[in-house]
């Protein structure tokens, strides 16, 4: 499949506050939603076997929100929360893949480090929208990267892991881009980003 | 894959057969031990089962290894194992294709002297990971690393509840073989390399559900060569090696060396190149390479002062002058100092690069020298150690200067001279390396004259000798040039010029021949002469100023290749060798060549000619400058159809047309090309269309009529030479009429005059105007003297007519009427009266009847008109045989078919009726005058025969007017004879 192209990334930056700041973010996290997908696709590509695998096990990624029904900003912030999650996992992917092959430069190593910073800028995105002076939001990632990986800890676990990761990113910004358009629909009044 | 096979050893056979073993060596089991304490140690990495036990004085040992689960034995033989002295145990070592998790393993042993055995020791089971307790799906061996070519079996143990499906070495499913109720293996054999991050195996269950995988890296063990220590600082060591081939494991998994029993920090420097340094010379190096597939070793021993290799100069820097500089630079290290070294200077300039090598002790400078003048380089420096040299080392950073100016180098002089002493001084340009600079101008003096300054971009000057030449004197003029820049100016360079042209052509142009690389030039040596050489080219179609290339050639040469990159293909150049002394340019010799011969640029100028029933092709010379090649001569083709057609060929330049012989009258085109030895040119055509030959019909003509006047001449001849006989027998003499009244017998007019009452009567036809077309009497004086006659006078005038007759031919037979039948005729009273003539010998022409039957196809009145005359009636049709009747001869009815007469008129009254005709109507050239003549022979010889020419003449014979003509210069020939 053609790379598409893709719009140059550069530093994560504070967002511009202002009434189009919930739309960017909905864009970013469709951005971010399609690169997740490809990185997928890119990774079953070079990994054959997971085509057609679906894991059974749980997300890696869970939240426990406060209340049964949070608001929108809640709901916004407990996805910041899983972002965050996020990135620790793709930082974690990215430092054991190098760690086990070394520093490649194909398709998928490319995708994988636009993904990683996509998500870097979404978080700053989602901080500008929902942080308080109550709720300080932070964007580095939230994960050691001591844990073991699936399976008996081989090299077949790791990539059983990466597929869940990935899976997990998919899921999550799909879930970022929903959510954040809930919250544009409030604060625009309209659903058309 | 294939299945391994099973051993058909069931539990019945195998306990037959101990119990006969025992049997049959009841005696030994009294000497044989029982191996006991039997121990087991795995080694899951290697699938390698280390078993261990007490087996007493026994040397061999029968091993059986079964599949717990199964009872399928795996192993199964006689082993001799020794007692091992410290522990007192005997110990064995097992390595099992599939991983040892795969299944339970049960191990049995038993002590064996030749046929006599012992019990089998108790059963010890390696435990697999299988067993109900461990529930998961698993698969071994994980994250295995394998040799390229090598075969790995793989084994799935589906988890609890899970039924097998299939194992997938990478994309390929491979068949297995059953361990137990949970455990499948397979087998891949000849393992090709796996990618960068493995090969994946991988178990899925019956609904292709992935249950476990594991992972296989597939590579080489590592490959080093070329290893090498070198020394830079004089102290320290520098090891390189080259990685080779490339093993496919990385990272944790890749090569690691050590050098010298220490770990090496690798450094790649270059493709595949790795170095590791050693703070101190050691002298002796080992470098192990290991990886999970293997290690390789290499060595390398060398002393110091034999590997050096010497860092890069530093601080390079020079001092320049025109033609040489000084470079110097600094070494690193202090040792240097007291290293000999070689070092190469490397000069890079207009695009070449040189290299120079100087020595010396810590040398740090080096003169360049025999550098050009105002010139760019670019130096780079490098060392090696003099002494034992082993490499040289790293270049130094690159240094560009220029070097200074200088005086120009004297130019090359020549002249050119054109016809009428004027011409032109020339040189040619100086090269970068000639003007040691730029140029400033240039100084042209001629003789005796002020020096004139010329602009840098001038490389002739026009000259004029015209004045000079008419002058006298000296018999040549030197012009000096010099060239002028920065630093100065050159030394004068001179030419004589002829003020005399002497250029007179030799007696031969020898042809030079290219080569390929220029025209080599030979001429004879002359002992005497110790002058040089100018060889002077220039194209041959060139006439005034021409562009001249020349070269001069030292005294004593020979010979010479004239060299340009100026020649052209398909241009003519003349070569000319000149003697080069104090006085004037002597041409000695010249030559005349191709650098490459081409066909004729444009075609002849062809035209075709008819010569009789040949063509003659001419055409016309191709001009010079068009020949692009020495004609070698022409092809003359004829086109059939599309397709030319040879027909000769014309190697003599000199002629330049071709006459086609034997060509049938039809249209042809030609074709003729002229050649050199690279072709023909395109041809030139032409086309004519061959006629009939018109010139010998015309001679045939000519001769006929030349014929014809030579015969005539003949007959005119042989005529006057008989005329006696031609006119006796044609024209014999009348004897005088003989009148019985005594007539006067002297000649004279015969005055006739009719009575005044002797008056015709006129009988008209209404359609005929009979005034218009009435015959006349024409008397012979007045058509001498004036012409005139009487059919001026109306016929039936009341004034009498005179007719004239000259009374010599009177007839002195009586007159007897010719036409019984005419007897009532009134003639016959005018018969009475007048003087009877008898005319026997007239000939008729055959004029006269066209006089008869005019073009309206009337009768002939004139009978009528001339009988009215001769007093003569009768008037009608028929009616005409009154009077006197000539010799008239009737025409046959042949010859009056072609007539336009619409009524038979021909009955033989008629026909005699017709008009009168003199004697002297013939017509030699009429054939059918002729035939008549021929016809009137019989008359021809009538004794009686009037000799009057000129009687009665109808008015319609004027228009045979010419053979009227030629009769009357033939009867005036035959009058003249009569004596």
């Amino acid at each position: 499949m053609a790379e598409q192209e893709e719009p140059q990334i550069t530093a994560p930056d504070t967002p511009v506050p202002g009434p189009s700041q919930t739309g960017r973010a909905v864009a970013l996290a469709r951005l971010l939603h399609h690169e997740c997908a490809r990185l997928l696709q890119l990774y079953k590509e070079k990994e054959t076997f997971f085509s057609d695998h679906t894991p059974d096990a749980g997300r890696i990624v869970s939240l426990s929100p406060d209340t049964e029904e949070p608001s929108t900003e809640q709901q916004v912030q407990l996805l910041h929360s899983a972002l965050r999650q996020c990135l620790g996992l793709i930082h974690c992917v990215i430092l054991k893949e190098e760690e086990e092959w070394g520093e490649m430069e194909g398709d998928y190593e490319t995708m994988r480090m636009n993904v990683r910073l996509r998500l870097e800028h979404l978080l700053c995105s989602t901080k500008g929208l929902v942080e308080t002076e109550s709720m300080i939001l932070e964007v580095t990632p939230d994960h050691q990267c001591n844990e073991e990986t699936d399976g008996a800890g081989g090299v077949f676990g790791l990539k059983m892991w990466t597929y869940r990761v990935l899976l997990e990113l998919v899921h999550w910004a799909d879930h970022a881009a929903q959510t954040l358009h809930v919250l544009y629909a409030e604060r625009e009044g309209t659903e058309d980003v | 894959m294939p299945r391994r096979s099973k051993p058909s050893w069931s539990p019945i056979w195998l306990t037959c057969v101990l119990v006969g073993l025992t049997a049959a060596h009841a005696h030994a089991k009294d000497v044989l031990t029982v191996p006991q304490e039997v121990s087991l140690s795995a080694d899951m990495s290697t699938q390698q089962l280390s078993i261990s036990w007490l087996g007493g004085a026994a040397a061999a040992f029968d091993l059986i290894i079964l599949r717990t689960e199964l009872n399928e034995t795996v192993f199964y033989e006689t082993v001799s194992v020794m007692v091992n002295q410290e522990s007192g145990r005997h110990q064995w070592n097992w390595t099992s294709v599939e991983p040892l998790q795969c299944t339970s393993l049960s191990i049995r042993i038993r002590s064996r002297d030749g046929q006599a055995t012992s019990d089998w020791s108790n059963t010890q089971i390696l435990q697999g990971s299988d067993l109900p307790s461990n529930a998961k799906s698993q698969m071994y061996p994980q994250d295995k690393i394998r040799p390229v070519g090598a075969s790995t079996t793989f084994c799935c143990i589906v988890g609890e509840g899970k039924l097998f499906g299939n194992i997938k070495y990478s994309k390929t499913a491979m068949n297995e073989t059953r361990l137990s109720r949970r455990s499948y293996a397979v087998t891949a054999v000849n393992q090709g390399l796996s990618g960068r991050t493995g090969t994946n195996v991988i178990c899925s269950d019956n609904t292709d559900y992935l249950l476990d995988g594991t992972v296989v890296f597939v590579g080489y063990p590592p490959l080093p060569r070329d290893l090498v220590c070198v020394t830079r600082d004089l102290t320290s060591a520098v090891c390189k090696w080259t990685e080779g081939r490339g093993t496919n494991l990385y990272r944790k998994r890749g090569t690691r060396y050590s050098l010298n029993n220490r770990n090496c920090t690798v450094s790649n420097t270059e493709e595949k190149q790795t170095e590791c340094s050693v703070a101190q010379w050691e002298g002796n190096w080992t470098l192990v390479a290991v990886n999970p597939l293997g290690r390789h070793v290499l060595t390398d021993s060398a002393e110091l002062g034999h590997r050096v290799f010497p860092v890069a100069p530093e601080n390079l820097n020079s001092t320049v002058r025109a033609w040489n500089a000084t470079l110097w630079w600094r070494w690193k290290y202090d040792r240097y100092s007291s290293l000999a070294l070689v070092c190469q200077v490397e000069l890079t300039s207009q695009g070449y690069k040189t290299k120079r090598n100087f020595s010396g002790l810590g040398l740090r400078s080096v003169f360049l020298s025999d550098l050009n003048p105002d010139e760019d380089y670019k130096v780079q420096v490098r060392c090696g150690a003099q002494q034992n040299f082993w490499s040289w080392g790293s270049w130094s950073e690159p240094l560009s200067f220029k070097t200074n100016t200088y005086v120009p180098d004297s130019l090359d002089v020549w002249m050119w001279m054109n016809k009428d002493h004027t011409g032109q001084v020339i040189w040619k340009p100086l090269t970068r390396r000639q003007s040691h600079g730029p140029i400033r101008g240039y100084e042209v003096t001629e003789e005796n004259q002020q020096p004139k300054l010329y602009p840098p971009d001038t490389f002739s000057v026009p000259i004029n000798l015209t004045k000079i030449a008419t002058a006298g004197g000296d018999n040549k003029v030197t012009a000096t040039v010099i060239v002028k820049n920065d630093a100065g100016v050159s030394q004068p360079a001179s030419v004589h010029i002829p003020l005399r042209l002497t250029d007179v052509e030799p007696h031969s142009v020898s042809r030079a021949v290219y080569t390929g690389r220029g025209f080599p030039l030979y001429w004879q040596r002359d002992d005497n002469a110790t002058c040089a050489y100018v060889v002077e080219w220039y194209e041959s179609f060139c006439r005034w100023d021409c562009t001249v290339g020349w070269i001069k050639v030292a005294a004593g040469n020979t010979n010479v290749s004239v060299e340009s990159a100026d020649f052209l293909p398909g241009v003519r150049y003349n070569i000319s060798l000149y003697s080069s002394t104090s006085e004037a340019p002597e041409l000695l010799q010249r030559w005349q060549g191709y650098m490459q011969e081409l066909v004729p640029s444009v075609s002849v100028t062809l035209s075709t000619t008819q010569q009789d029933s040949d063509i003659l092709l001419t055409w016309g010379e191709i001009p010079l400058v068009n020949r692009r090649g020495f004609l070698l001569g022409y092809n003359i083709y004829v086109s059939r159809g599309s397709q030319l057609m040879l027909l000769a060929n014309v190697p003599d330049l000199g002629s330049r047309s071709h006459t086609v012989k034997g060509l049938s009258e039809d249209s042809y085109k030609f074709t003729v090309k002229a050649y050199t030895s690279a072709g023909e040119d395109t041809g030139a055509t032409a086309s004519i269309m061959l006629e009939p030959y018109t010139d010998w019909l015309i001679l045939e003509i000519l001769a006929s009529l030349g014929i014809t006047a030579v015969f005539l001449v003949i007959v005119t001849f042989v005529c006057y030479k008989k005329r006696k006989w031609v006119k006796k027998a044609f024209y014999p003499d009348i004897p005088e009429p003989k009148l019985p009244g005594g007539w006067s017998r002297s000649q004279g007019p015969l005055d006739v005059k009719p009575s005044p009452n002797s008056l015709v009567h006129m009988v008209e036809r209404p359609e005929w105007d009979s005034s218009k077309e009435a015959l006349v009497v024409i008397p012979e004086e007045d058509e001498d003297e004036d012409g005139q006659g009487f059919g001026d006078e109306p016929a039936d005038t009341d004034e009498p007519a005179s007719l004239r007759y000259y009374n010599h031919v009177v007839d002195e037979r009586p007159i007897r009427p010719r036409f019984p039948d005419s007897s009532a005729s009134s003639a016959s009273s005018l018969d009475s009266a007048r003087t009877d003539v008898t005319y026997t010998g007239i000939q008729t022409s055959g004029s006269s009847l066209v006089f008869l039957q005019d073009s309206e196809g009337h009768q002939p009145q004139a009978d009528l008109s001339f009988c009215g005359g001769g007093g003569g009636g009768g008037g009608g049709r028929g009616g005409g045989g009154g009077g006197y009747r000539p010799q008239m001869q009737s025409r046959a009815l042949s010859d009056d078919t072609g007539l336009a007469s619409p009524e038979p008129f021909f009955e033989p009254e008629a026909a005699s009726a017709g008009g009168y005709k003199p004697q002297s109507s013939w017509h030699l050239d009429s054939p059918v005058e002729a035939e008549e003549s021929v016809g009137l022979v019989p008359s021809l010889g009538s004794p009686t025969s009037v000799a009057s020419t000129q009687f009665l003449l109808p008015d319609g014979d004027e228009r045979r007017q010419p053979s009227s003509s030629a009769a009357t210069w033939f009867s005036n020939l035959l009058s003249s004879t009569k004596p």
